[in-house]
């Protein structure tokens, strides 16, 4: 990251407001929003290809289009359905210019929270009612199969048609809204790039959490349980006098003594241990109460838990932070980094091993 | 599979070329195994058991949805795979859906491995846009859509002619180890997201509100019935936060002694 981004553009004075055209050719863009997903920067290339041709007749100056495409370069991820909103938005604050602080702390904020109503709006309830029905039709083939073609026809219709009136109109909506907005936002443009910030910086903390689930999976063997625990099971009468070592229950039943041998009670009888019975059943079998010493292990996820619940999201960013802004990392350094920390954790896995991931 | 053309092999792998972009991009619907059923069985000449087996197969899927960027088994080659082996194969629609089950997770595999690697591509973009160039960074989104759709196309034309066997002994020979160090790599690349926006945004007086965020978010997310809606919630707070702190600091600005101006009052 040799390219600083500035705090303002050079041209300060407001762009003509975007027509319809340039609107709608965004919307249809805003189709492609992940056309380059990754895991890094998620939809960020996917959004810059869907504002630029309302950035580029924003920014006629050069200067000010590369600074304006750098931050939009930066994280970004928001439902599909829904970018839309964040894109009016957005750009309405480009159109006059506003400081760019201002508009990365709204893009940052209106992107998070629309992830959730998405999911609700399109993947809970649009799909699977258009979807359940008309499966269910297309099921019936044997019996209708008129119905049954349909069926794909009728759930792509309905689909695109709520994707398209909730693309449509979230976009006029939040352009309308984010222009008539700035003149109030103008006259206390330090106050709201500071309000804007605090709720900006405050969805990257919570998403840190939310969107953070990395775990690990690793259980530490950590001897077997101090109390014995009373198990009462039906085995062969060989078993009772084997060593536990050779598939028996000799140490789990019986008082031994030094030797290994079995201690006698008052009356001669074979001294069994506190707790452990044997009551012959007949036929060679018996049904016996040993007392089994469980194995332990230790998960360290839950003791990480215990500390703090998504310790290691919250870890690794503060890691990565401080690797690119005090140690000038580039961002595919870091990118490096993650892909050696998850295969080597992986790693002993090959061997026979255990991955320190789930 | 001794009936199968070359037409039906260049179909096969157009349709899933376009479902494999669709399933991220355009329509994000023509992908839904309802779809892809009906017109895999269009191309194999057998539309009745290609819409039975989509249904069955869409069915299955609605319970496992893309939901929140997880990635479920890929419904892309699962939903093509099911229709293609209850034509060619004449299975019962319900052991075809479950025979496509590996070739579903070899999507997922696919498609978490690309995610990971196109990663590295952003490094580019961000140089594009340092200098300017709309067009480049449209060619790098279109380029990079076609390749995972062409990525797609041959892995499911392949398993088209080579047959179930091939697609089971793939699966087979994926060492487990290494795809799970590879997406738990992949679930952190975020980070590296998340750290890039902390560089730009937080300054000295910031920091709190960054704790107070992840601490929020903590406390919502332990309860499973909140998880759902979580950032919706903590967007409300945090925009109380935000709200609050402005209404103070415009009436501090109202409030503020002028400095500097007349003093001959006094």
């Amino acid at each position: 990251m040799a390219y600083n981004i500035p705090e303002n553009y050079s041209d300060r004075t407001p762009a003509p407001p975007l027509d319809n055209g340039t609107l709608n050719r965004m919307i249809w863009r805003s189709l492609f929003l992940q056309a380059s997903f990754n895991y890094e920067r998620m939809q960020a290339a996917g959004w810059l290809y869907g504002i630029l041709p309302g950035l580029t007749k924003i920014h006629t100056n050069k200067d000010d289009l590369a600074a304006s495409m750098s931050h939009n370069m930066e994280f970004f991820n928001t439902h599909p359905f829904l970018v839309n909103f964040v894109m009016g938005i957005v750009l309405s604050l480009e159109q006059n210019k506003a400081e760019i602080p201002t508009i990365r702390a709204v893009r940052v904020a209106a992107m998070g929270p629309l992830g959730g109503i998405g999911d609700a709006l399109f993947w809970f309830t649009l799909v699977p009612i258009t979807a359940g029905i008309t499966s269910n039709m297309a099921i019936n083939a044997e019996t209708s199969l008129g119905s049954a073609v349909a069926a794909p026809f009728i759930f792509l219709a309905v689909f695109n048609i709520v994707q398209f009136v909730v693309r449509f109109i979230l976009m006029r909506w939040s352009y309308k809204f984010g222009t008539e907005a700035i003149g109030m936002l103008t006259k206390n443009a330090k106050e709201f790039t500071r309000a804007a910030s605090i709720l900006g910086v405050f969805v990257v903390g919570a998403l840190t959490c939310v969107y953070g689930g990395t775990k690990l999976g690793l259980e530490l063997p950590n001897g077997e349980t101090n109390t014995p625990i009373e198990t009462a099971i039906i085995v062969e009468n060989t078993t009772l006098n084997t060593p536990v070592a050779d598939g028996g229950y000799k140490e789990e039943l019986y008082a031994l003594d030094d030797n290994g041998q079995i201690k006698k009670d008052a009356d001669g009888k074979d001294e069994l241990l506190p707790g452990a019975s044997i009551r012959p059943l007949g036929s060679e079998l018996s049904e016996i109460v040993h007392l089994e010493k469980a194995p332990v292990t230790i998960n360290i996820q839950e003791i990480l838990d215990g500390v703090l619940p998504s310790i290691i999201p919250f870890a690794l960013t503060l890691c990565l932070y401080l690797l690119l802004a005090k140690k000038q990392w580039t961002p595919i350094a870091c990118i490096c980094l993650i892909l050696a920390i998850g295969i080597l954790g992986a790693l002993p896995a090959a061997f026979g091993g255990m991955s320190i991931w789930p | 599979m001794g009936d199968v053309n070359v037409l039906q092999i260049v179909l096969i792998f157009l349709v899933t070329w376009i479902a494999a972009i669709d399933q991220f991009n355009f329509l994000e619907s023509l992908y839904q195994p309802i779809v892809t059923g009906m017109v895999v069985g269009l191309i194999l000449g057998d539309l009745q058991t290609g819409l039975i087996v989509g249904g069955m197969y869409q069915l299955m899927t609605i319970g496992n949805m893309p939901v929140g960027g997880a990635q479920p088994p890929n419904a892309v080659i699962g939903g093509i795979m099911a229709a293609v082996l209850a034509i060619s194969l004449d299975l019962e629609p319900t052991v075809a859906v479950a025979t496509a089950i590996p070739f579903a997770l070899l999507g997922q595999y696919t498609v978490t491995l690309i995610f990971t690697i196109s990663s590295g591509l952003m490094s580019l973009a961000d140089r594009y846009a340092e200098e300017a160039k709309p067009s480049s960074i449209t060619r790098l989104n279109y380029v990079t859509m076609t390749l995972l759709g062409l990525v797609f196309a041959i892995v499911v034309t392949l398993f088209f002619v080579g047959g179930q066997a091939v697609g089971e002994q793939v699966v087979a020979a994926i060492p487990t180890w290494l795809m799970g160090g590879l997406s738990a790599a992949g679930g952190m690349m975020r980070f590296v997201g998340f750290a890039i926006l902390l560089k730009v945004m937080v300054s000295g007086e910031m920091w709190g509100f960054y704790l107070m965020g992840f601490g929020m978010a903590v406390i919502v997310m332990a309860s499973p019935s909140l998880s759902g809606p979580a950032l919706i919630i903590l967007a409300f707070i945090g925009f109380a936060l935000a709200f609050w702190d402005y209404q103070i600091q415009t009436k501090f600005k109202q409030s503020a002694p002028v400095v500097g101006g007349s003093q001959s009052g006094i």
